[in-house]
């Protein structure tokens, strides 16, 4: 079939957009089945039990919550923290980015750089926290043990606020660096051959083309604070509540699925809120850089030699900082009893390669279907939601980010709830913890695919529609060569996230089905904190090797005429 | 293109190989089984559900949760239970249990032998194990500061203990909640007397913890100084290498039951029976010296092992009230959530 030209595309009905195109009706159609059935229908379900009681509808459950002082302080918190994180991991992500791509540093370096990044996002959250503990705490090894400093305050927000930039800044990195890498260098080499200074060039040139990845990453960043509760677990204190924790405290302490259900839906009001504004400011712009017309990519300079080495030093300060955190969790790993008694032993990884096993098996399995499936539904939503014409289209995009938005505990919950019942009983198989993934961390490939589409022109896809290519010809030949970063960067976190992550899915494990992460936290409680270990270095190697894999395969898919296949899974 | 084509039926295909190979493993036809969770640590949870499969032949399918989480997820799957056994766990998460009618009463044969605080009146729990609170200080700071272990709750308020001590948190843990009872009791249930106590004792609390035995690694590696916990946590602690002092107070201080309970709606009832049966009595209970699990046994039948009662020797005990901490559990909580904890 033959579409019709550009313009007159945008000037048909879309409801008849959708008949001239059964490809994309039905993509559309699907997509919507799979959002009610895993996003919107457990909600209901937990919404249910937030508003009825026995029968009855009551905003009994959200009063308490709006009333209680503590309560409404944790919210302002939560906002307070959100915001910094926000702020603080997008510049680090920005820094680390703008110093991979523009210095024209020693391709080892940066796969150095690429490396130390990568630590925190392919470990469980709390053990960065943990590692923070062992350092900065009463007796840690840097604050007591160098520093000889006596009684230090390590519970709070800063410690917090620290623990959680370092875990979640390299989703900003994630997004930035594909950005960065696909902005055409000639662009700024032209500003500057035209008198521009390196400032000016970088102020409103490079800056401005990245907004959309800036606002991104902010965006990404506020909601993953808003919704962490592991990291305030262990380092926020009495001092300093915050509202994911007290949604968890209030489910698995109080008993209080109702007032737990209640705070959560409180949260999720500013993580809308800031998705709207993200996307008010951001589709305001124009950031076409990729067009048809090509042109060969000169190197250029972008910073002066002051500049470069103060990034650096700054990208290399960090990177110690993380080495050194996980060179403590390596190294309780293979000591008898971290602090106590510290001989040299293998025990633990005997633990983890026996007992642990299962846990590992399952887990390999699970993030063996998540990643392909949340990778894929990442960028077709990214990129319908981005390029399509079709009803309904910002009521998908919202609603794909609503499990992303909402804590982990509370989706873990809200799952539980839904699918222990008929009509669909998944509880129990891997099905539910699949599903969990994909809808909670497909959403990163969703961001980064709308984010990636703002900067590549329609005209490529308009010529090709324009020569009589279905809209599935012009999705696989067209834009997906172009969307390949995002997709790997989605396939990658969603990887990540199904080795690592454990709000959610700690209420999703089974007799049938359990998780190394669980195994981790259960070890943590149990103080065997070697086998904690040992079970984490295991997830950060795995996850490792499979990025490595990918990042070959990538490699040699690299076809001329394509975007440089850059960023992170090519190291 | 050809090749990014190539790459994905290729992944397509590996993940249709893993389809078909899930599908085929949890295919465990165990004759017979009995589904549980476990509120107790897999490290003493396992060796028992071992000596019960070579007992009777019944294999225990297990996952291990915190009381909240087990809880949690026991009431959410009320409908369509996916375990028939709750075991562990303090009798104050079972009491939260019985509210949602989510257990099936079941009286097993040492139901009649046990004491009256070991047993719900209905059979709705039973307990296979009791807890006793103690004093745990780290030996180092203990040093450094020139003290001695405490020996009475004064001794906490010393102020070398400043924003040192670690112990647990109301909300979320039965520990803290014993440990508030027992405070209550000491003062001879004079609650304001009580709560002026833990305001002054406030100061020197560096963190409430999630979890009964979040504080014993900070304790044991000296990041906070000392702290109150369960004795199996305590002992475990010490027996891990950690250079730590356990000591009882000698006004007295308080001790938890630990339970077990049938689920209602339960799939495999009489293996989830048979289960109750054995873990109630000296069957199992006398495992737990074998495997160093630091639990006082709560069958009379059952010794206690030597070097427990040598740590026990001479300390003043006394087991909470139940109907007076069930009928006052949540205003004290909430009290202490409200005075102690956000003041």
């Amino acid at each position: 079939m033959s579409a019709p030209p550009p313009a007159a595309v945008a000037a048909a009905g879309v409801s008849e957009r959708l008949r001239a195109d059964p490809g994309l009706a039905l993509a559309v159609a699907a997509l919507w089945l799979l959002l009610g059935l895993f996003v919107l229908y457990p909600l209901v379900m937990l919404l249910g039990r937030v508003f009825i009681d026995n029968g009855q509808f009551t905003l009994q459950g959200l009063a308490a919550v709006l009333t209680d002082r503590h309560q409404l302080q944790a919210f302002w918190n939560s906002l307070l923290l959100g915001t910094l994180v926000g702020l603080v991991g997008t510049v680090l992500g920005f820094a680390f980015a703008f110093t991979a791509t523009r210095c024209n540093l020693p391709r080892w370096i940066v796969g150095l750089i690429d490396i130390a990044v990568l630590l925190p996002l392919v470990s469980p959250p709390f053990t960065t926290a943990i590692g923070y503990i062992f350092s900065f705490g009463p007796r840690g090894l840097i604050t007591y043990g160098v520093l000889g400093i006596k009684g230090v305050t390590v519970y709070g927000m800063t410690s917090t606020l620290t623990a959680e930039s370092l875990t979640y800044f390299p989703i900003a990195y994630l997004t930035l660096r594909p950005m960065l890498a696909a902005i055409d260098s000639n662009i700024e080499g032209m500003a500057l051959s035209l008198g521009a200074s390196r400032w000016r060039v970088f102020r409103t040139v490079t800056l401005p083309l990245c907004t959309p990845g800036l606002a991104n990453a902010f965006l990404l960043l506020f909601a993953a604070s808003l919704a962490d509760f592991a990291t305030p677990l262990i380092l926020a204190g009495n001092q300093f509540p915050v509202l994911p924790t007290q949604a968890y405290l209030q489910i698995t302490g109080l008993f209080d699925l109702r007032g737990g259900a209640a705070l959560s839906l409180v949260l999720l009001v500013p993580a809308l809120i800031v998705f709207l504004v993200q996307r008010y400011w951001v589709g305001r712009r124009q950031y076409v850089t990729v067009t048809g017309k090509g042109a060969g990519q000169a190197p250029f300079d972008s910073v002066n030699r002051t500049v470069r080495w103060l990034l650096v030093g700054f990208c290399v300060a960090v990177t110690l900082l993380i080495l050194w955190l996980y060179a403590l969790l390596l190294y309780a790993s293979l000591v008898v009893a971290f602090g106590a008694n510290h001989t040299f032993t293998l025990a633990h990884y005997r633990v983890v390669f026996t007992e642990g096993m299962r846990a590992v098996r399952d887990t390999l399995i699970i993030a063996a279907f998540a990643t392909p499936l949340g990778g894929f539904y990442g960028v077709l939503l990214g990129y319908l939601v981005a390029r399509r014409r079709f009803p309904g289209r910002n009521a998908m995009e919202l609603t794909s980010m609503i499990n992303y938005a909402l804590p982990g505990t509370i989706v873990g919950i809200a799952y539980l709830i839904a699918f222990n019942d008929p009509p669909i009983m998944i509880t129990g198989t891997a099905a539910i913890i699949i599903a969990a993934y994909v809808f909670r961390y497909g959403p990163t490939g969703i961001r980064t695919t709308v984010a990636l589409l703002q900067q590549v022109d329609r005209s490529l896809e308009e010529a090709s529609q324009g020569l009589g290519a279905t809209s599935g010809t012009t999705f696989r030949r067209i834009t997906l060569p172009l969307i390949l970063p995002a997709f790997f960067a989605g396939l990658g976190v969603v990887f990540i996230r199904s080795m690592t992550a454990i709000s959610a899915t700690i209420f999703l494990v089974s007799i049938s089905w359990t998780l190394v992460t669980v195994k981790i936290l259960e070890n943590l409680t149990e103080l065997a904190l070697g086998p904690a270990a040992a079970f984490s270095v295991l997830v950060v190697a795995i996850v490792f090797v499979v990025i490595f894999l990918i990042g070959r395969v990538l490699r040699r898919l690299r076809a001329p005429g394509t975007l440089p296949v850059t960023g992170l899974l090519s190291t | 293109m050809n090749k990014i084509r190539s790459w994905l039926r290729r992944t397509t295909q590996l993940v249709a190989a893993l389809a078909v190979a899930s599908t085929a493993l949890p295919a465990f036809a165990q004759a017979q089984a009995v589904n549980a969770y476990s509120i107790w640590p897999e490290n003493w949870a396992r060796p028992m559900f071992e000596e019960f499969e070579k007992a009777t032949g019944i294999k225990v399918n297990f996952v291990r949760f915190s009381s909240g989480e087990a809880l949690a997820r026991v009431i959410a799957e009320k409908n369509n239970p996916r375990v028939d056994v709750l075991f562990g766990g303090p009798v104050e998460t079972f009491a939260a249990g019985i509210a949602e009618g989510v257990f099936e009463s079941y009286k097993p044969p040492s139901f009649g032998k046990l004491p009256e605080r070991f047993r719900h009146a209905d059979g709705q729990w039973v307990a296979i194990a009791d807890d006793p609170l103690v004093f745990m200080t780290n030996n180092k700071f203990l040093k450094e500061s020139n003290l001695q272990p405490p020996a009475s709750w004064n001794d906490l308020l010393h102020p070398a203990y400043k924003n040192m001590l670690q112990m647990a948190d109301a909300r979320t843990s039965g520990t803290a909640v014993t440990r508030i009872f027992s405070i209550l009791e000491v003062n001879g249930r004079d609650e304001n007397k009580a709560f002026a106590y833990m305001k002054q004792l406030r100061p020197n609390v560096q963190l409430y913890t999630k979890s009964g035995g979040g504080g014993t690694l900070p304790v044991g590696l000296g990041q906070a100084g000392g702290g109150i916990f369960f004795i199996v946590d305590a002992l475990d602690t010490k027996a891990k290498g950690y250079d730590v002092s356990v000591s009882f107070p000698k006004e007295g201080i308080g001790t938890a039951a630990e339970a077990i309970a049938l689920l209602k709606g339960a799939k495999n009832p009489e293996a989830g029976k048979k289960l109750i049966d054995w873990a109630s009595s000296p069957a199992m209970q006398n495992h737990f010296a074998k495997y160093k699990i630091n639990f006082v046994p709560a069958h009379p039948d059952v010794q206690l092992e030597p070097s427990l009662a040598a740590v026990l020797q001479g300390a003043k005990i006394f087991p909470i009230d139940a109907a007076y901490a069930g009928a006052n559990r949540k205003r004290v909580v909430d009290r202490w959530i409200a005075e102690v904890l956000n003041p």
